[in-house]
């Protein structure tokens, strides 16, 4: 097998393993709280920076995988270790690793009991993380994608607000019952597609209509309830107002990608036919997260909770642009992901930022906020204007990207005409205003009111040192988004050739070979 | 002086039964040893049923891979797939015994514990290398009644014998199904060779066919109630929460391998010729148990009674492999119970441990904050736990896997979904145990027993259960080549 590897060094391999690697140097050797955080500080920005050759060596010319390694698992199974990154996927397993580091150094105040669990959770998760993202057999997919449950699971549970129990046995069970029918499904297209878990065979095979179908339905329900699409949604705002801090940073940065990632992974390029059949299905879906799911938002009266609800409704615009199949739109979808992983894991920890001072995340209980930290109010600002997608930041050319892809979507694989889609999603942008806006009004604008308000401090050094890489980032991008677009553009072209081929003409001559060859043997 | 005739030749190839041979006598030695041996030495009378244990499966493994696999007349037969399930149930064994090891100590009569447990191992030995229904049965009652006395081995213990009554006679009753069973079967071929009736029952005539299927319902119906399938599985949760903890850790595997292994050899052997009629009972049975396994679970408030239900759930993923009916079916159940066997030990190698003055952690709630106090034994078992539930980068996960996968290779897509969507559900009650553990506190002080056997038994199935977990590939291979020339 022909692996393209230009640095003929398992770079992908050590990126998902120098984490555990880490964690097990931890769990084994370093007793001392404040020694554990440092260590596990310095495993994530090591890991961090073997991440970044994936940048700097990646070729833009080329959609094919890079960096790909090879090696035979499960023989008896055909089930192998094999990894290698396109344009959609390398972007995530770098964020990943920034995001993993902020996560640590965000806790290191605020979490003081079962310090080292809490480390090692992460480091664990990050190791599921870039292997999700970097797992080209589907096995070795579903492999990280279930393991990542376990340290969700105590994360959430064990360091996690008043209702945690409630809202981790609710994620699991969720996240759960959604993936088994993804492994029903894969196990099912193994043998018919002739014993592969490979991705890249599985996209070439020429499903039937019939079988893309059904396996449609059975991804799209595992990966609906990880985006979350509207209505199974509902685990997500639970979740991410019992987690801690910066479970729900990574939740929101990270997670929430993995199921739009998944239709991009595997729905569009093996089911192409199918995607078709239900983009209908899916772009209304869509249209409800942004547009019910915004007025949701609007209505909360705990910060996370709002957030969550914007995060559902952005994520709405990303599956909005995996499914008019225009490049445009599709380059939008992930560089929107990649931005609402700057924006909404900054917000998360704006949120943060005010709970280790006053332990309340209602609405009601701050206001005039910016008398007491004026820098913070800033920070908050900054990010709640990009939240509204603001010109300048990078959630602005994502949403514009997909507005304009859907406005260019050619009308026949769609229902209704594209233009009138395109409207309804740029409601969202006057109600993402709505909502962040007046929440930041009531809680960062006018006087203090509550005595408590008056007792919070201005950010720490540390505090703010989280938040520069994404201020940085979400302005990079916003104002320059050329490399980035870059990076993405071969392959997201290659996506929306597959997703727009049809392979029944393929299903069809197959069948026909079959039939002939049993016509030939009799 | 006349030679001495016998009616049949002196049997060939005895050396196939050397195991059982050296479990007879070693059973009674051990009987002996424990009247002869002072009170205070009894280990010992432990500790050499363990080295027989060991010795056996070597023993089993030495004479096993010949050319030649049956012995007396061909009544008994030792192929790979034999070999297989009794080095299972003898490691299952050995951890059973070493879970007893302390655990036994302060009841009377040591020696007859384990001379019990060796016996029935030797019934099961027996009834998996059985190509007939006679020694078949004569090897199941042998378990069967060694296993009766010893759940009822705290026979001061009001639950202890109430469980044993309540196991023997629904155990009887089921001997009887089964026995009624194989009399119509017997009826309708003339024989109880597996491999004579095996033909003769797939080439009946419609009148004989009534016959036969009464016989098969009847068989598999007996054999449901040996492995705790529901709708037979009424005794199980009582028989597992009133035994002492060795002995459910015992039975929770041992007889169910051998169930296992003689309900599969009857449905290859002796009803080819059915297979459309039980694969639909076994769809129901599969069903029913994977239902009533992972939802009765949950109302549990005992941790032996929920791994009673946890068993039934288990067994009903493991007819999965049944219904395929391919060798890759088989071979998935005997990775599934591989897998189970190292789980089971490891969790109630824990449950044990927890012991405290006179109350055994038997509540979940004794759990509550266990990763404080243990956080070794917290992790450990919330490997056991994420890993029954199935999820990966644990055992449990391809132990699943193998038998989904054959079922689906079948094309019964309807039926595995059903399966996956069980097993989430019951994914429910096996993280119940790790939030008791992680998430909430202690409620009652705990007195964690110190016992080195114990403590090696824990670590050993956790690990075995994370490096199967990472590569299963060995496990898949021994499984593959232990079904080989079944079919």
């Amino acid at each position: 097998m022909e692996l393209n590897n230009m640095l003929d060094f398992p770079i992908l391999s050590l990126a998902i393993f120098l984490p555990t690697f880490g964690a097990l140097i931890i769990w084994l050797f370093i007793k001392n709280d404040n020694a554990v955080r440092w260590a596990a500080l310095l495993t994530s920005v090591a890991t961090f920076i073997v991440t970044l050759p994936l940048i700097f060596m990646f070729d833009t010319s080329t959609a094919d995988m890079q960096f790909e390694e090879f090696h035979p698992w499960i023989e008896a199974f055909n089930v192998n270790y094999h990894l290698g990154i396109d344009g959609i996927s390398m972007p995530f397993i770098v964020l990943t690793g920034l995001l993993i580091i902020i996560c640590i150094a965000s806790a290191w105040k605020c979490i003081q009991t079962r310090v080292k669990e809490y480390m090692l959770s992460f480091l664990i998760l990050e190791t599921t993380l870039i292997g999700v993202f970097s797992a080209l057999d589907v096995m070795l997919f579903y492999f990280f994608w279930e393991a990542l449950l376990i340290p969700m699971y105590l994360m959430i549970g064990v360091w996690g607000g008043k209702n945690r129990i409630y809202a981790t046995v609710k994620f699991f069970l969720y996240t759960l019952a959604g993936s088994v029918l993804m492994l029903v499904a894969v196990l099912a297209m193994y043998f018919e597609a002739g014993h592969t878990f490979s991705m890249l065979d599985l996209m070439d095979y020429p499903f039937n209509f019939q079988w893309q179908f059904w396996i449609f339905l059975a991804f799209f329900i595992a990966f609906a309830v990880k985006v979350p699409m509207w209505p199974v949604h509902t685990w997500l705002p639970d979740a991410h107002t019992e987690a801690p801090t910066a479970g729900s940073v990574i939740l929101a940065g990270i997670l929430l990608k993995m199921g739009a990632y998944g239709y991009l992974r595997f729905s569009l390029p093996m089911l192409p036919d199918a995607s078709q059949y239900f983009a209908p299905m899916m772009i209304g879906l869509s249209l409800v997260a942004i547009v019910y799911i915004s007025l949701v938002a609007m209505m909360q009266r705990d910060m996370k909770r709002l957030i969550a609800y914007s995060s559902i409704a952005h994520m709405g615009f990303v599956t909005l642009g995996t499914f008019v199949f225009t490049v445009q739109a599709l380059e939008g979808a992930v560089l929107g992901m990649i931005s609402h992983g700057f924006i909404a894991a900054a917000l998360f920890l704006c949120v943060g930022v005010m709970y280790d001072r006053l332990h309340t995340r209602e609405i009601g209980d701050y206001g005039g906020v910016v008398n007491q930290m004026p820098i913070f109010a800033a920070v908050m600002l900054f990010f709640s204007m990009a939240n509204i997608a603001l010109p300048g930041s990078s959630a602005f050319i994502g949403e514009i990207m997909v507005l304009l892809g859907t406005f260019a979507a050619d009308p026949v694989h769609l229902s209704v005409s594209a233009k009138w889609i395109a409207i309804a999603a740029t409601i969202s942008v006057v109600l993402s205003a709505c909502y962040t806006l007046w929440m930041y009004k009531r809680v960062i604008m006018g006087d203090v009111i509550k005595d408590t308000v008056r007792s919070m401090g201005e950010m720490s050094k540390r505090e703010f040192a989280l938040f520069v890489p994404l201020i940085l980032l979400t302005l990079w991008v916003g104002f320059y988004p050329v490399p980035v677009l870059d990076l993405l553009h071969a392959s997201a072209a290659h996506l929306v050739e597959q997703a727009t081929t049809t392979k029944l003409d393929a299903a069809a001559a197959l069948i026909e070979h079959s039939t002939a060859l049993s016509a030939a043997a009799n | 002086m006349a030679d001495v005739v016998f009616p049949f030749p002196f049997p060939e190839h005895l050396d196939l039964i050397l195991p059982e041979i050296i479990m007879a006598v070693m059973g009674m030695v051990v009987l002996l040893m424990s009247v002869f041996i002072s009170k205070s030495k009894q280990n010992i009378v432990a500790w050499t049923s363990i080295v027989t244990c060991v010795v056996v499966a070597a023993t089993v493994l030495n004479v096993a891979g010949q050319d030649v696999t049956t012995t007396f007349y061909g009544y008994f037969e030792l192929d790979a797939f034999a070999a297989y399930a009794k080095v299972l149930m003898l490691v299952a064994t050995v951890f059973a015994m070493i879970l007893s090891l302390n655990y036994i100590k302060d009841l009377a009569n040591i020696g007859e514990y384990y001379t019990l447990m060796i016996f029935s191992v030797l019934g099961m030995m027996l009834m998996v290398s059985a190509t007939n229904f006679v020694v078949m049965y004569l090897g199941l009652e042998l378990m069967a009644l060694s296993v009766y006395v010893l759940v009822a081995y705290e026979r001061d213990v009001l639950r202890s014998t109430e469980a044993a009554l309540k196991y023997f006679i629904l155990g009887a009753l089921s001997s009887g199904m089964l026995l009624y069973g194989i009399s119509f079967l017997y009826g309708s071929t003339g024989s109880f060779m597996y491999t004579e009736m095996g033909p003769l029952i797939a080439s009946s005539g419609e009148d004989a066919r009534l016959a036969v299927l009464t016989g098969m319902l009847f068989v598999l119906a007996g054999l449901s109630f040996k492995v705790s399938v529901a709708p037979f599985h009424m005794w199980t949760p009582d028989a597992y929460e009133g035994a002492p903890t060795p002995v459910t850790a015992f039975m929770s595997v041992a007889p169910k391998v051998a169930g296992l292994v003689v309900f599969m050899r009857v449905l290859i052997d002796v009803l080819p010729g059915l297979q459309e009629e039980y694969t639909t009972l076994l769809i129901f049975l599969s069903v029913l148990s994977m239902a009533v396994g992972n939802l009765a679970a949950i109302a549990q408030r005992s941790i032996k009674r929920m791994l009673a239900y946890s068993t039934i759930g288990h067994v009903g993923f493991m007819l999965l492999g049944m219904i395929a009916g391919t060798s890759a079916g088989y071979a998935g159940i005997l990775t599934y119970m591989t897998i189970y066997l190292f789980m089971t030990m490891g969790v109630f190698g824990i449950i044990i441990m927890m012991r405290r003055d006179d109350i055994q952690g038997e509540l979940l709630d004794d759990f509550a904050g266990l990763s404080k106090v243990r956080p070794g034994y917290a992790l450990a078992m919330a490997c056991l736990m994420f890993s029954m539930a199935g999820i990966p980068f644990l055992g449990g996960f391809w132990a699943k896997y193998v038998v989904f996968i054959a079922v689906i290779e079948q094309g019964h897509i309807i039926l595995a979904t059903l399966g996956v969507l069980f097993s989430a559900i019951g994914a429910f009650y096996y993280i119940r145990i790790v939030k008791y553990m992680y998430f909430d506190e202690e409620r009652v002080a705990f007195n964690f027993a110190k016992e080195l056997p114990l403590q090696v038994t824990v670590v050993v199935s956790t690990l075995i259960i994370v490096a199967v977990g990472l590569y299963p590939e060995p496990i898949m291979e021994m499984c593959k080549s232990a079904v080989v020339g079944l079919l």
